[in-house]
């Protein structure tokens, strides 16, 4: 394992040796390469790579819903995937909260019972779970909206819904998948700011997935994957990595618009 | 350990509560096809209850008119043709001694005359003891039985008798009148010749279609007759009654039993009660097939819904236990609509019934349709085990949902 400078000490996820890979016809395909890399507890780590890069199929594993092929996943230095259906599950209601880019909901519910399901997979009651429910929306500013069907709402307050959701059940983690992705510019901001807060104030460790070069700012890790490979940039390293990052994709739509003359 | 909580794995899944509205919440959801659904379901187990319910109700009829007044735990005892041995009192005694004998009525019964007022009428005259009363349920509708009265000379008329003289108008104005009977007995003694007494109406008694009437044994006892004509057996569990039977048999005795015709009458029932079933049960595979299919597009609609809810936390358990509770509230709900609407197509029916027979000089009431609450429950029970029958297959596929692909779907 390379020795990367985390932003904290405590590293909530490690990985080690982690690979998976998946059969398409005849063709074995590597979604993501063997890698080892931590995700340091209380930080924003934002996984940036273009489309069909793995983003998602590293999030799935960090999500406990897809077992890596290789390798092993720790969470406080549990093995993960060593978990039964029953304690994965666990693990996902009490853990994480997540956020997708589409926002998915049981249609047949309105937006308080919606996210209070994370709740009741505690096991908890309706009154108690409704009343906590009814706190995460306070804090989203969506309380009016409780009693309404989420679909019938605009992406950007599905979106704060759906934030809701995530930290309903006061989990320590976060796992933002493109949450701003079919946002306008102002709801995405919006939501990028509900994260930097959750993390701030609520010392959440946020795990985003983007491939919007806009949002890297607000990393304190880094992981830039590409094709399935991995890389860790250290937190001292973001700032020119991404202006890097930036210098090469202007290179790119520059020569893309002389070619196109 | 954060992860291995010790009490993990033993964490309440969800609340069956919350279940059951998570449920209800998505059958509401689309209430057209949750409406078919429990429409189908009640039009099946509606057409099967309402068979049924005709069928046990017949045989109610059938039962209580051929059977009637009679206590199934009782056994005729008659002589047989030849006469060769005599229902007197040492047979009595030694069908007495019989073990399991609760009781024993006795009974002579000769062809006579009545003669109220100026209204004669041929009939049946029974001399019947204390016991006879006991075992027989002679459906007292006035007045007092024989053995409770303190008449020297009392005695019961039944309705059909009253009919006859058109006396059945006003049954409390025949009480206490006189009326005499005169029987020839000169057929079983010749010196008795003709038997005429004056006797006081106790009670009217509803039993029976032609003319009967009841007096005290003792009178005939009196004469000399000491031959019974028939004697009832009170056994005292209807489990022994064969037994009994086939000592008294065995005695040289002949013996009948409403029993035999009971349990006839029963057997031909439970055939027809089957071919009833088995034309409800047509409607009944369409209400299952709607079912089946209901909860199947349910799944295959909801795989998304399902993918979130395991992402979010939920064990496969839960997401079995959504569908089983789904399939229950289908077919609770379509039962009990459906025994209700059969239940008020019976009373329809039967009040259209009672109408036609009453046109035709029927003016007893009938009741064609019976609703025993073992029947209902037995009903509702039946479609419970259909839903959890039909269930199984779309559950199992719930639980066996991949997340990941479920939330790719579009």
């Amino acid at each position: 394992m390379t020795s990367v400078k985390l932003p904290v000490d405590k590293s909530l996820f490690t990985t080690n040796n982690l690979m998976l890979t998946y059969t398409s016809g005849d063709q074995e395909v590597t979604a993501i390469h063997p890698c080892s890399l931590q995700i340091p507890e209380g930080s924003i780590t934002v996984i940036y790579g273009s489309s069909g890069s793995g983003k998602s199929s590293l999030l799935n594993i960090l999500s406990g819903l897809q077992k890596p092929t290789k390798g092993t996943l720790n969470f406080y230095g549990e093995d993960v995937y060593r978990q039964s259906h029953n304690e994965l599950a666990y693990f996902r209601a009490h853990e994480l909260g997540i956020v997708y880019q589409t926002n998915y909901w049981v249609k047949s519910l309105s937006v308080i019972d919606n996210i209070s399901l994370p709740l009741f997979f505690q096991g908890e009651s309706k009154e108690s779970a409704h009343q906590k429910t009814l706190d995460a929306l306070r804090r989203v500013d969506m309380e009016k909206y409780a009693h309404k069907y989420p679909v019938l709402l605009s992406g950007g307050e599905q979106q704060r819904v759906a934030m809701a959701r995530a930290i309903v059940s006061d989990p320590p983690v976060i796992i933002a998948d493109e949450p701003t992705g079919s946002l306008d510019t102002e709801n995405g901001n919006m939501i990028i700011k509900l994260l930097q807060k959750l993390q701030k104030e609520g010392n959440k460790t946020i795990i985003m997935v983007t491939h919007n070069l806009e949002y890297l700012y607000i990393a304190d890790h880094l992981l830039e994957i590409q094709d399935g490979k991995i890389e860790q940039i250290e937190q001292d390293k973001i700032a020119s990595t991404v202006r890097s990052m930036l210098s090469d994709t202007r290179k790119r739509i520059t020569g893309l618009m002389e070619d196109g003359k | 350990m954060r992860l291995k909580q010790p009490s993990a794995k033993d964490k309440p899944a969800v609340r069956l509560r919350i279940l059951a509205s998570l449920a209800w919440q998505n059958l509401l959801h689309k209430k057209l096809r949750t409406s078919l659904t429990v429409a189908g379901i009640a039009v099946g187990i509606g057409a099967v209850y309402f068979l049924l319910s005709l069928g046990f109700g017949v045989q109610r009829l059938v039962v209580n008119e051929v059977v009637g007044n009679q206590s199934i735990r009782t056994i005729d005892v008659r002589t047989d043709n030849s006469k060769a041995v005599k229902i007197n009192d040492i047979s009595t005694e030694r069908i007495a001694n019989i073990s399991n004998v609760k009781e024993i009525g006795k009974s002579y019964f000769f062809p006579g005359n009545l003669k109220i007022n100026n209204s004669e009428n041929d009939s049946i005259i029974y001399g019947v003891n204390d016991g006879y009363e006991n075992l027989t349920n002679l459906n007292l509708i006035k007045g007092s039985r024989l053995s409770d009265s303190k008449e020297d000379n009392p005695i019961l008329l039944n309705k059909a008798s009253l009919e006859a003289m058109g006396l059945d108008k006003d049954l409390t104005q025949v009480l206490n009148k006189s009326v005499e009977i005169s029987i020839p007995l000169s057929k079983i003694k010749k010196d008795l010749g003709k038997l005429k007494k004056t006797f006081k109406v106790v009670g009217v008694i509803d039993s029976g279609s032609g003319s009967e009437v009841f007096v005290r044994s003792d009178i005939f006892r009196g004469l000399g007759i000491t031959e019974l004509t028939q004697l009832k057996v009170g056994v005292n569990d209807v489990e022994n009654v064969n037994t009994v039977r086939s000592q008294i048999e065995n005695l040289g005795f002949e013996t009948s039993s409403p029993v035999d015709t009971l349990n006839e009458i029963n057997r031909v029932f439970q055939f027809i009660n089957i071919i009833l079933v088995g034309f409800g049960g047509i409607g009944m595979i369409i209400a299952i097939l709607g079912m089946f299919n209901t909860l199947t597009v349910s799944l295959l609609e909801r795989t998304r819904e399902i993918g979130l809810m395991f992402a979010l936390g939920a064990r496969s358990i839960d997401m079995k236990r959504l569908f089983i509770f789904e399939a229950l509230l289908l077919s609770i709900s379509g039962s009990i609509i459906g025994i209700i609407g059969a239940y008020l197509l019976g009373i329809v029916i039967n009040l259209v019934m009672n109408f036609f027979a009453s046109q035709r000089g029927v003016h007893e009431g009938f009741d064609l349709f019976a609703n025993p609450p073992i029947l209902i429950i037995g009903v509702i029970l039946f479609m419970i085990f259909v839903g959890l029958l039909v269930v199984v297959l779309p559950s199992r596929r719930a639980q066996k949902i991949n997340p990941i692909d479920a939330l790719r779907r579009e």
